[in-house]
């Protein structure tokens, strides 16, 4: 079973996980510039995007800045 | 004349603070941010959404010109707030951070008790601090013991565009305050600014007021133009209507000299 | 934290200052009327205007106003509170008091035991406010005779201030451990200049330690802070603006804690040398620096002591007074003997029952206890 929850919605995955961060938002074409990630409460530091592993069940919370006053 | 703004040693020439929020695009929020001269926006931490990966509003703000101030608006208690500012701050490297705790979902109105021990615990990790407030003196200087940059008490509830419904209780502030006063939230058209820089206000932040304007560029810049006026009133130093002393029995009659 | 000293400094209120008493005599009675017009507390041109010599025509108005904000506050309320003078002991030489170490006669202290004999004898009038007083005399008057005086005097009193040479926060923590909440301390001058002339020896040559006495106070959680300046040192104008320049400081700084305004003044006595002390002022003078400042602090204490006489008292209290002492005692022992040199003549020599009829009779009400120990334990 590979599923992972992001942003609060499970997501399965045929066969494999993206082995990293970096190839799960390429994935999802997200701009990794422009985002903050939360892997299980931790945040991850951009540079270590290509080099953070994924594993299943892990919670992943993608932010980003939007307008707000 | 050298009448500059200074928060946690910053200097500021404009006085006015702009929300990003409610606006119907990204380029008439551009173009508005432009034409009220302001110095410093605040911006939100939203979920990336999955559906619409690449909505980047943070492109349309020109960050050489334009300071970002991340908000913590969404958090519901100090440890939600505490969450989103250490992660504003891995985002974006800013220590800035406007701090908003708002339980209550109709009228967003600030958390006090939460709110100051979230403003603690981020004064002693090194975040600059500005804390969205009610109108609570004794708040205002409880905050400002703990080490933060402003108190930002609001004027009425946000988005409300009522204007000053709470100016008494800011006069208080005012006139305890050791740290910038910036009225936020409620400030519904340019006098409201403009009775608000007039009081002594240090500065005031709009967002509701002109995002949601006709003409969003033109109300900013008339926002601008209240905030200067207001401030110039200000330092002239206005005269008041007199009152009659009530003239009963004189007092002095017993000095002879 | 701003340091309060470079506020001074900066705004040219620590010196004579000869653009500022240049400034102030040249104010006219449009800038008089604007600043009796400004309801926005203290800044420094409001008070400038209203100490110049131009506000003295407005004076029955500065008075009518300054009473109707006293009201607003205070109500009709007036706190009556009595010194007991603990040791006329004293290390420093300064020439305007009668206890200073160069005067011919015999120092004297007052056991824990005599105090409470004392206090007894207060207490007995319908005091429960004290305000315990002595010279620079660290020797005697300790910290730990402080705190065990104290500990008794809570018995009696709901509330115990101090006015005696400034301590560091240490010991002021200790002393409002033991239950003291207030304290007073007076500059005598702000001018450094001036403050060098009279306090040539002694601890209290130090003016930068006494002027930031009543910041290590508030910062071991005094309630009440006293400030005052002895007028007749300086130029009293220039002295009430550098006292509320002090005030406004320790109130923002300091926001739970109250200040209150003293008014020592030197009279004219044969053994007053009028070369010496060129400042005296005249009672009109006084009464314009109460109002002017009762209009620039609405929510300040204003204390009026046995100093001035009775006339003086009886008009002035209803104007804009919060504090009064009555049938004061400024000897050591005076309750009980009052044979020991007193530090000030006592001009106003009613027992605390007569001021409490007369301000009665003013409209006032006299409050002797205003507090309770066990608020705080």
């Amino acid at each position: 079973m590979t599923v992972l929850r992001i942003n609060g919605e499970d997501r399965h995955f045929e066969k494999t996980l993206p082995a990293t961060l970096a190839d799960l938002l390429g994935l999802m074409k997200v701009d990794a510039a422009t985002v903050v990630a939360e892997i299980d409460g931790q945040i991850i530091k951009k540079d270590d995007f290509g080099s953070t592993k994924l594993s299943t069940g892990q919670k992943i919370e993608l932010i980003r800045l939007v307008g707000g006053g | 004349m050298n009448d500059k703004l200074i928060i946690a040693g910053k200097e500021f020439d404009s006085r006015l603070f702009i929300g990003t929020g409610k606006f119907s695009s990204n380029k008439i929020m551009a173009d508005a941010i432009e034409s009220s001269g302001t110095q410093m926006v605040t911006v939100a931490l939203r979920r990336v959404d999955i559906d619409n990966p690449n909505d980047n509003m943070l492109a349309a703000i020109d960050r050489k010109k334009y300071l970002l101030l991340p908000n913590t608006s969404g958090a519901r208690n100090a440890d939600e707030a505490v969450r989103l500012a250490r992660l504003a701050r891995a985002a974006t490297g800013i220590i800035w951070l406007k701090l908003e705790v708002t339980p209550d979902p109709y009228y967003l109105l600030p958390d006090p008790i939460e709110t100051l021990k979230a403003a603690e615990i981020l004064v002693k990790e090194g975040f600059i601090v500005l804390p969205y407030i009610n109108a609570d003196p004794v708040l205002a200087k409880k905050l400002q013991d703990a080490g933060v940059a402003t108190v930002m008490p609001l004027a009425s509830p946000i988005g409300s565009n009522q204007g000053l419904k709470t100016k008494s209780a800011i006069e208080i502030i005012i006139a305890q305050a050791t740290v910038p006063v910036v009225v936020d939230a409620g400030l519904g058209m340019p006098s409201h600014a403009a009775e608000a820089m007039e009081m002594g206000a240090d500065a005031v932040l709009v967002n509701t007021a002109i995002a949601a304007a006709k003409n969003p560029v033109q109300m900013a810049n008339a926002f601008k133009k209240a905030v200067q006026a207001g401030r110039q009133a200000f330092l002239a130093g206005g005269a008041e209507v007199k009152r009659q002393a009530d003239a009963s029995s004189p007092l002095t009659g017993f000095l002879r000299e | 934290m701003e340091n309060f000293q470079n506020i001074l400094a900066q705004i040219g209120l620590d010196r004579y200052n000869a653009e500022l008493i240049d400034a102030i005599e040249k104010t006219t009675p449009a800038d008089v009327e604007k600043a009796l017009a400004d309801k926005t507390g203290y800044n420094l041109q409001k008070l400038t205007a209203l100490l110049s010599p131009a506000a003295d025509k407005y004076l029955e108005q500065m008075a009518q106003k300054a009473q109707q904000i006293t009201r607003q506050r205070f109500g009709n309320i007036i706190q009556l509170y009595a010194p007991l003078y603990v040791s006329n002991f004293c290390v420093n030489s300064c020439p305007y008091c009668a206890f200073n170490i160069k005067g011919k006669f015999t120092p004297s202290r007052l056991t824990i035991e005599q105090a409470c004999k004392e206090a007894d004898i207060l207490a007995e009038m319908g005091f429960r406010h004290i305000l315990l007083v002595s010279g620079e005399d660290k020797k005697f008057v300790t910290t730990d005779y402080l705190t065990v005086l104290a500990a008794e005097l809570r018995k009696k009193f709901s509330s115990i201030s101090i006015e005696i040479y400034p301590a560091n926060q240490a010991d002021y923590e200790k002393l409002f451990a033991a239950g003291i909440d207030g304290i007073a301390l007076y500059q005598e001058t702000y001018d450094r200049d001036d403050y060098k002339k009279f306090h040539t020896a002694g601890p209290k040559a130090d003016y930068e330690y006494r002027l930031e006495t009543l910041e290590r106070a508030g910062n071991a959680g005094f309630r009440s802070l006293g400030i005052g300046f002895l007028i007749g040192l300086s130029d009293w104008r220039m002295q009430t603006l550098a006292m509320a320049q002090h005030a406004d400081f320790l109130m923002k700084h300091y926001w739970q804690s109250r200040v209150s305004f003293s008014f020592p003044r030197m009279r004219p006595a044969e053994n007053v040398n009028r070369d010496m002390f060129r400042y005296m002022i005249t009672d009109r003078q006084l009464v314009q620096m109460m109002t002017a400042l009762r209009l620039c602090f609405s929510d300040a204490e204003i204390v009026l002591s046995t100093r001035e006489n009775a006339q003086f008292r009886d008009n002035v209290s209803k104007i804009c007074i919060t504090r009064i002492s009555a049938g004061s005692k400024t000897n050591q022992g005076g309750y009980t003997d009052d044979s020991a040199i007193e530090q000030f003549e006592v001009a106003d020599a009613r027992s605390p029952a007569e001021v409490s009829r007369m301000l009665k009779q003013a409209g006032l009400e006299p409050v002797w206890k205003d507090w309770d120990i066990a608020f705080t334990g």
